[in-house]
C-alpha cells in the first residue's frame, strides 16, 4: 500500500510541475526551500528516538543527503579522497562509489567536503570544493563527463573551496563558481556561459521566477546576485559584505521577496525585487544564518542564528515585518527543514528535534540524540526516513513511516 | 634587571605627566579617541573590549583590504551606534584622526613601523605580539617607546588570565620546589600541504601595502585572511605565535631573565618542501620545531608539531615547570594542574576563566592598559617585558637558519662571536619602508 502511494507521487511529479514526490533529489528538497510535502509520518518516538534503519560511515563532511528513486546519495572525505557514496535507501546497502583524489583544506575547520551532491533523473552532478565537475551515472556511478574548471580555465577557487550544489535547469548545469555563476550543458560538461573570474560565495544556485523569465540567486564574495539562467546575463546585484565573504546561506524567496541572511554578525535583510533593482523593506541584526539558510512556513522565517563559534540559537521571525517571535537557545550551528507545518531540527551536537512550525514558540513533539559529536548539516526527510550525518561522517537512517 | 625594568617605568611615568590626558584620570565619563590599524578577526576581538569598556570611543579604523574595513566599520557602528572613519593608510589614520590609543593588529611584518609612528604621533598603543619580526625593529619599538613615555601594552592576555596569575602565584610560593626545566609547546593536526593557485588579490585589496616593507610574494588565498603566520616572510611560524605566548610564561616566572644560549632545529618533515613559483606556492614556516634556551640555573625546550595530533600526550599546548615537589602544567583551556612528586598527594588543579569564543582574557588586559594610562599603573603585558619573551623565537629561527647555537649577550641584546648569525638581527627592508634603528 505505502509502496504503490510512493509510486503514484513519483508519477505525478514526472507529469506536473507542481512536485508531490516524497523524494528529495537536491540541496533544499524538491521545492528548494526546504520543505518537504511529506504529511504522514511519526511525530512522536518512543524515548530512545525512532527505529535505526541503518547506519554507514562516509567521511569527514558536511554534504547532506539527496534521495532519488530508492537511492540515497552523500559525500564524505577520508585518506586525500572524496568520495560520493549511493546507498540504497531500504537496506543502506553501498551501491556504488565514486571517489577522487581532493585536498582536506581544513582551513579554520575540520575539512573534508562540504557540497551535496544532485540527482537529475539518471545523472548525479557533484562539484568539488576544488573544481571537479562530474556527470556520473546514477545507476552505476559510471563517469559520464568530469572536468576540472581550475586547472581548465584557472576559475578562482574562495577560501574555503567551492560549497554549492550544482542546479539542474532543462539542459543547464548552473553552478556557484566565479562572480556571478557559470553554466554548463549538462550533458557534456562544454561551458554555456560564465561571469567574471571572482570569489564566488557559498551559497547553491536558486531559481526564481521573474515574470516569464527565471533568475538564479546566487551568493558572491560581495553580493547577492540574480542572473538570467539561460544567459548569465545580471538582473540585479545587492552589495552584501559578510566577513570572509562568506554569504553562504541560500536566499529565502516568496514571489518577488528576497530575504537575504549571513553569519558573522551581518544579519539579514529582506528585499523586494518587483522593480528590477532591489529595495530593502527591513533589516535585522538578530537573525545571522551563518550555514544553513532559514525556512519559510506561513509566513514566519525559521532557522539557526549565530555562528558555529557561539552557542547559536533557533529563532522565529515575522516573513513581513522581521520582528523575532522567540528564540531557543544553544541549539548550536544545526539545522532545520520543515514538512506538514513542523520542524525537524538536527542541533550542533546530534539531537533530533521534531516541533509544530508556530510562532507561538518552540515545543518538540519529539527528540532524540541520533548522532555523536559536532553536526552542521541539515537534515533529510525522504518516503518516511530522515536522514542525519555528523562531521566526521556518521550516517544514520531513521525510520520515521507510520505503521 | 629587575632595577633596569623599574628605572624604564618611572622614566615612562614622569614622561607621562605632561601628556594631556594621563592627568585626567579621575574624569570617568571621558572616552579616548581610540583607533584600530588591521581590522581583522583579532584586531576587532580587540576593538570589541575597548567599546566594551565603556572608555573608548571609535573614531577611525585602518585596513588595506576594503571589504574587511567596511566590514568592521558596519559593526562598530551596530554595537555602538556611531560609525568610525576609515583609511587604507595609517600614517593618513595617524595624521587627520589624531587618536589618543591606537590598537595595531596588522601581521608581524607591521608592528614595528607602525608602532612606532604612533607613539611619535603620541598615542598609547595596544599592538599584538610579538612585538616585531626581527630583534633589531623590536628593539628601536623599545627605544622609542622609552623616548615618547606612552604606555605600550602588547597582547599578551596571558598575563593576567586568573589561571595563569594563581599558577604563578603558586609556582613562586615554592609549592613545585626548585625547577630544574620548563618545556613549553603547541601541537595541533596537520598533514602533507600542496600548493594552491596564485591569484589577483581580492577587489579593493592593496597587496602591495599589505606586504609592506617584507618581501611581495605573489598573491595566495594561503596567506590572507589569516593564513600569513606560515610564512617566514611575515611572522615566524608556531613558535613566533604561541611560542611567544608560553615563553612568556616563563620570563614571568624568571623575571625576566634572558637566556645564555639558543639552539634551535625544525623543518617539514610532513608538509614537504616549500614551493614559492609564479604559478602557486605553499607556506615555508617548519611544520615542527625544537629550541632549547640555556638559562644559568635551568634548561628551557620549546617544541612545536602541525601533525600526529591526538589524546595520547595528556596536554597539547602549554608549559610544564619540572620541580622537586611535583610539576606544574599551566595549559590554555585545561586551566593548571600541580601533579605532586608525592605519590599520596592527589593532584591540584585550577579551571581556566576565559573569554569565549576564542578563550582568551582580553577583556582584563584592556582594563590594565586604561589602568597604566590613567592612574600610571605599570602595565602587566608592557613593552620592555614583551620584548624579551618575542625575541626568543627570533633568536631560535636564527639558530635554525645558520645550524649552530647561539651565544646571546642579553645586557647588550647582542649575539656573540658570529657575525652572520648576528646580521639576521635585521632584514632588508623592501623600498621605501627604513628600517628603524635601535
Amino acid at each position: 500500500m505505502f509502496k504503490l502511494l510512493i509510486v503514484s507521487c513519483a508519477t505525478i511529479s514526472l507529469l506536473t510541475t507542481s512536485i508531490r514526490a516524497d523524494d528529495w533529489p537536491h540541496w533544499r528538497g524538491p521545492t528548494r526551500n526546504g520543505h518537504s510535502a511529506e504529511m504522514a509520518w511519526l511525530d512522536q518516538w518512543p524515548t530512545d528516538g525512532p527505529r535505526v534503519a541503518w547506519k554507514a560511515k562516509v567521511g569527514l563532511g558536511f554534504s547532506t543527503f539527496v534521495v532519488a528513486k530508492g537511492r540515497v546519495l552523500t559525500t564524505g572525505h577520508a585518506d586525500d579522497k572524496d568520495t560520493v557514496f549511493c546507498f540504497d535507501a531500504d537496506s543502506g546497502k553501498v551501491l556504488w562509489k565514486h571517489p577522487y583524489p581532493a585536498e582536506l583544506g581544513n582551513k579554520y575547520f575540520e575539512g573534508g567536503t562540504t557540497g551535496t551532491p544532485t540527482i537529475d533523473d539518471e545523472r548525479v552532478y557533484q562539484l568539488s570544493r576544488w573544481g571537479d565537475v562530474f556527470c556520473l551515472d546514477a545507476t552505476t556511478g559510471r563517469v559520464i563527463w568530469s572536468k576540472n574548471l581550475q586547472k581548465e580555465i584557472g576559475v578562482r577557487i574562495p577560501d574555503w573551496g567551492f560549497s554549492g550544489a550544482p542546479l539542474v535547469h532543462g539542459n543547464l548545469l548552473i553552478l556557484n563558481v566565479g562572480d556571478a555563476g557559470m553554466a554548463l550543458d549538462k550533458t557534456s560538461g562544454k561551458i554555456v556561459w560564465q561571469s567574471q573570474n571572482k570569489e564566488a560565495g557559498y551559497s547553491t544556485p536558486l531559481p526564481m521566477g521573474h515574470g516569464n523569465e527565471t533568475l538564479v540567486l546566487l551568493g558572491s564574495r560581495q553580493s547577492y546576485v540574480a542572473v538570467d539562467v539561460l544567459t548569465g546575463k545580471e538582473a540585479w546585484r545587492h552589495r552584501w559584505l559578510t566577513q570572509y565573504g562568506v554569504n553562504a546561506a541560500d536566499p529565502v524567496v516568496q514571489g518577488a521577496l528576497v530575504f537575504i541572511c549571513t553569519g558573522y554578525g551581518k544579519g539579514g535583510a529582506m528585499l523586494k525585487t518587483s522593480a528590477g533593482q532591489p529595495q530593502e523593506l527591513w533589516k535585522t541584526k538578530v537573525f545571522r544564518t551563518q550555514l544553513n539558510p532559514a525556512v519559510l512556513v506561513d509566513g514566519h522565517l525559521y532557522g539557526v542564528d549565530g555562528d558555529t563559534t557561539s552557542p547559536a540559537s533557533l529563532k522565529c521571525l515575522e516573513f513581513a515585518t522581521g520582528a523575532e517571535k522567540w528564540e531557543h537557545p544553544n541549539v548550536g550551528s544545526g539545522a532545520l527543514i520543515t514538512a506538514g507545518g513542523r520542524l525537524i531540527v538536527l542541533s550542533g551536537t546530534g539531537e533530533l528535534m521534531v516541533a509544530p512550525a508556530s510562532p507561538a514558540g518552540f515545543k518538540p513533539t519529539a527528540r532524540a540524540q541520533v548522532l555523536k559529536g559536532k553536526c552542521w548539516t541539515s537534515p533529510v526527510l525522504a518516503n518516511g526516513r530522515i536522514y542525519c550525518r555528523s562531521v566526521p561522517g556518521e550516517v544514520v537512517c531513521l525510520d520515521v513511516r507510520k505503521p | 634587571m629587575k632595577l633596569t625594568r623599574r628605572h624604564f617605568l618611572r622614566a615612562a611615568a614622569v614622561a607621562g605627566l605632561a601628556t594631556p590626558f594621563t592627568t585626567r584620570g579621575a574624569d570617568a565619563g571621558r572616552k579616548f579617541r581610540t583607533a584600530l590599524i588591521g581590522a581583522g578577526w583579532w584586531g576587532k576581538n580587540i576593538l570589541k573590549e575597548a567599546l566594551a569598556s565603556g572608555r573608548c570611543q571609535i573614531s577611525a579604523l585602518c585596513d588595506v583590504d576594503a571589504m574587511g574595513l567596511e566590514i568592521a566599520a558596519e559593526q562598530v557602528s551596530d554595537l555602538s551606534g556611531k560609525q568610525p572613519k576609515t583609511y587604507k593608510d595609517f600614517r593618513e589614520l595617524l595624521d587627520k584622526d589624531r587618536p589618543e590609543i591606537v590598537i595595531i593588529a596588522t601581521p608581524d611584518h607591521w608592528h614595528a613601523l607602525q608602532t612606532i609612528a604612533v607613539l611619535k604621533a603620541g598615542a598609547h598603543v595596544f599592538v599584538e605580539k610579538p612585538t616585531g619580526h626581527t630583534v633589531n625593529e623590536s628593539r628601536a619599538m623599545v627605544k622609542v617607546a622609552r623616548d615618547a613615555g606612552r604606555v605600550v601594552q602588547v597582547g599578551l592576555h596571558r598575563r593576567v588570565g586568573p589561571h595563569h596569575a594563581s599558577a604563578m602565584k603558586f609556582l613562586q610560593s615554592g609549592a613545585v620546589g626548585e625547577i630544574g626545566m620548563v618545556r613549553v609547546f603547541a601541537h595541533s593536526a596537520g598533514g602533507p600541504e600542496k600548493p594552491a593557485p596564485n591569484s589577483e588579490p581580492p577587489d579593493g585589496m592593496d597587496w602591495d601595502f599589505w606586504c609592506g616593507p617584507a618581501p611581495k610574494r605573489p598573491f595566495n588565498s594561503k596567506l590572507h585572511p589569516g593564513g600569513w603566520r606560515n610564512f617566514l616572510d611575515y611572522a615566524n611560524g608556531q613558535i613566533g605565535d604561541w611560542g611567544v605566548h608560553w615563553l612568556d610564561q616563563v620570563l614571568w616566572w624568571n623575571g625576566g631573565e634572558y637566556p645564555r644560549r639558543v639552539f634551535s632545529t625544525a623543518g617539514r618533515a610532513i608538509r614537504g618542501p616549500a614551493v614559492l613559483n609564479a604559478r602557486e606556492q605553499t607556506t615555508d614556516a617548519p611544520d615542527h620545531q625544537v629550541a632549547v634556551f640555556e638559562f644559568p640555573k635551568f634548561t628551557c625546550v620549546w617544541e612545536n608539531r602541525q601533525f600526529a595530533s591526538n589524546d595520547a600526550e595528556k596536554h597539547r599546548i602549554g608549559a610544564y615547570f619540572y620541580g622537586t615537589k611535583g610539576i606544574l602544567h599551566i595549559g590554555w583551556r585545561d586551566g593548571w594542574t600541580f601533579y605532586p612528586a608525592n605519590k599520596k598527594e592527589k593532584p591540584l588543579h585550577e579551571d581556566p576563566q576565559l573569554q569565549e569564543p576564542d578563550g582568551h582574557n582580553l577583556k582584563l588586559l584592556w582594563a590594565n592598559f586604561l589602568a597604566a594610562i590613567e592612574i600610571r599603573k605599570p602595565a602587566a603585558a608592557r613593552l620592555e617585558l614583551a620584548h624579551r619573551s618575542s625575541v626568543l623565537p627570533m633568536l631560535a629561527m636564527i639558530s635554525w637558519r645558520t645550524g649552530r647555537s647561539l651565544q646571546w649577550n642579553g645586557a647588550r641584546e647582542e649575539i656573540i662571536g658570529d657575525a652572520e648569525a648576528s646580521k639576521l638581527l635585521s632584514r632588508p627592508y623592501r623600498a621605501p619602508w627604513i628600517y628603524p634603528a635601535a
